[in-house]
């Protein structure tokens, strides 16, 4: 089923005077419902610019993005369509607007104009969902990266929303950190079937993704599972974007005449295929 | 040193003061703030005084806290009681060189201004301590509602202050990071004269300003994500309610000022 539906979409930024500036080329793209996709690409791709289109936060100058058959242009639509596609940013010390955790979760549903009652409702299921119930009643100033990101991830849930958009929102934080946040997302995903969009460049979180889009120069360069696409290694690196370790590690032995599948993403695939290399005759236990 | 700038931060409680309305506690913290001016002989400073020590006790914040709001102040305090010294001439005179003249009057007066002042700040503290921006700016919110007649955008400004008071510890320690970093480079900023140590600020704040509004234009984002659209429409979590502990502490307030203007009849005026 359709979620976003992104229909030819192109963006220029108007400089004054200067010639327009194109960052997005004429996309066409289709997140459906409950899908889990790492959108990636290297810096000024236009990946982080797409994203903000499906929240309606920029309108494209031309082709038009449908949100449950909303369109994003349209404004009486506006807020419902930001409701339903919650935006969480990179730097979560930027995101926060309050210094008690539960004040700031309830900020977004505060502006939707919910009663009170429902409003603490959500404000606790969304804190427990993100496994920071604990928490409630702390500034964010003493929380660590990961926990910051998570209180933005619940801050986000308690509006409610049918799919995240995540622009790099493990960047600025340790691997502990990563971890927290990416587990929490995953968890989403599996348990509420939360539609995701995770914008990356660690290229293991988009391993792990169900499908992933590389952007290159403001078009949709590939999509497809990350089987697929991290299988094309050489056209990858030409737009400046690594695969996975693993992945990297099977090319490279690949090339010098090893015979190993060419779709590995992960270490323990990695691992049982150089095993059962190594030991032809000896079966597997 | 910069850890230690406390100003409106919020420390989570569940004191009687924590319980407050934040309207009332706002009102009482306004009124005692003239109060503390009020008083005119020493019993009626003390008692003024005591009002506030029971205030930071009831409030079960730690004294270090309290302490930590006054130090940055007290060189100000120091000074403005010093030139007050020499500002009455009543009393008996103690010490007479050239045009300065120190009296008994002028001691005095000192003494309550640096009373006053600390009473002051600390009152004000204990209100930031013990509210949460977002229920203090609610407050004002709610109390500066009549002014709306007058086309004041009363929600946005107590959004501002919401926001201004979160970012506080923010770049508080964004400023020591880049102090550190320019220290790393060779930025000297702990000698030289004062005009000298101001220069070497410069580096130091410019880093800090275009962050500033590199964070504010991504908090607008964030804000924006978060389908904010003003102050149209928008519900509290947090409905503030007046209890029967509002009216005792009203009651206090009164009482308080009844018996400094009491006291201000009773006993003689020493200033």
């Amino acid at each position: 089923m359709e979620f976003i539906t992104v229909d030819g979409v192109t963006f220029h930024y108007e400089g004054d005077g200067e010639a327009p500036v194109t960052v997005l080329r004429g996309i066409d793209l289709t997140i459906r419902r409950g899908e889990f996709v790492a959108l990636l690409g290297h810096n000024g791709s236009g990946k982080s610019t797409l994203a903000r289109h499906f929240n309606a936060m920029l309108l494209p100058s031309g082709g038009r993005i449908l949100v449950e058959g909303a369109d994003t242009a349209d404004d009486q639509k506006k807020l419902d369509i930001r409701r339903m596609v919650g935006m969480v940013l990179q730097n979560p010390d930027n995101q926060l607007v309050s210094t008690v955790v539960e004040e700031d979760v309830a900020f977004g549903p505060e502006n939707l104009g919910l009663p009170p009652d429902e409003i603490r409702r959500r404000v606790d299921e969304a804190l427990k969902t993100v496994g920071m119930y604990d928490y409630r009643l702390h500034s964010p100033d003493k929380l660590s990266g990961g926990q910051k990101q998570r209180v933005a991830i619940a801050g986000i849930l308690a509006m409610e929303p049918a799919c995240l958009v995540l622009d790099e929102p493990t960047a600025m934080l340790d691997p502990r950190g990563r971890k927290e946040v990416l587990d929490t997302v995953h968890r989403l995903n599996r348990e509420q079937g939360m539609t995701v969009v995770l914008i990356t460049h660690y290229m293991d979180e988009a391993a792990g993704a169900g499908r992933v889009v590389v952007m290159d120069d403001g078009e949709v360069l590939m999509d497809g599972t990350p089987r697929e696409v991290f299988a094309q290694v050489e056209e990858l690196r030409r737009v400046e974007l690594d695969v996975p370790q693993p992945t990297e590690l099977c090319y490279e032995l690949r090339r010098t005449g090893v015979s190993l599948p060419p779709d590995i993403l992960t270490a323990e695939e990695c691992a049982e295929a150089l095993y059962t290399l190594l030991s032809p005759q000896k079966p597997l236990c | 040193m910069l850890a230690d700038i406390t100003i409106g931060q919020y420390f989570p409680g569940n004191s009687v003061l924590h319980r407050m309305d934040p309207r009332v506690k706002l009102i009482l913290t306004f009124v005692y703030i003239i109060a503390v001016f009020f008083p005119k002989n020493w019993l009626g400073l003390a008692l003024a005084t005591a009002y506030l020590i029971f205030s930071v006790c009831c409030s079960r914040l730690p004294l270090r806290l309290v302490w930590k709001s006054i130090r940055p102040i007290l060189p100000l305090i120091m000074i403005t009681s010093a030139l007050n010294i020499f500002y009455s001439s009543k009393g008996v005179e103690l010490f007479h060189w050239g045009f300065l003249r120190i009296t008994s009057g002028g001691l005095i007066t000192a003494a309550f201004i640096a009373v006053r002042i600390l009473c002051l700040i600390a009152g004000s503290s204990l209100l930031t301590y013990t509210t949460s921006p977002t229920t203090l700016t609610d407050a004002l919110e709610r109390l500066l509602r009549p002014l709306k007649a007058l086309h004041i955008n009363v929600h946005e400004l107590s959004m501002m202050m919401t926001i201004a008071l979160r970012f506080i510890p923010t770049l508080i320690e964004e400023t020591d990071k880049i102090m550190s970093a320019q220290k790393a480079r060779g930025a000297d900023m702990e000698s030289g004269g004062l005009l000298q140590r101001i220069r070497a600020l410069i580096p130091v704040l410019i880093p800090l300003f275009v962050s500033s509004f590199r964070r504010a234009y991504e908090l607008a984002t964030a804000m924006e994500c978060r389908c904010y659209h003003g102050g149209d429409g928008r519900t509290r979590m947090k409905q503030l309610h007046m209890t029967q502990l509002d009216g005792w502490c009203l009651l206090s307030m009164i009482l308080l000022i009844a018996g400094v203007v009491a006291l201000n009849f009773l006993i003689p005026a020493v200033l």
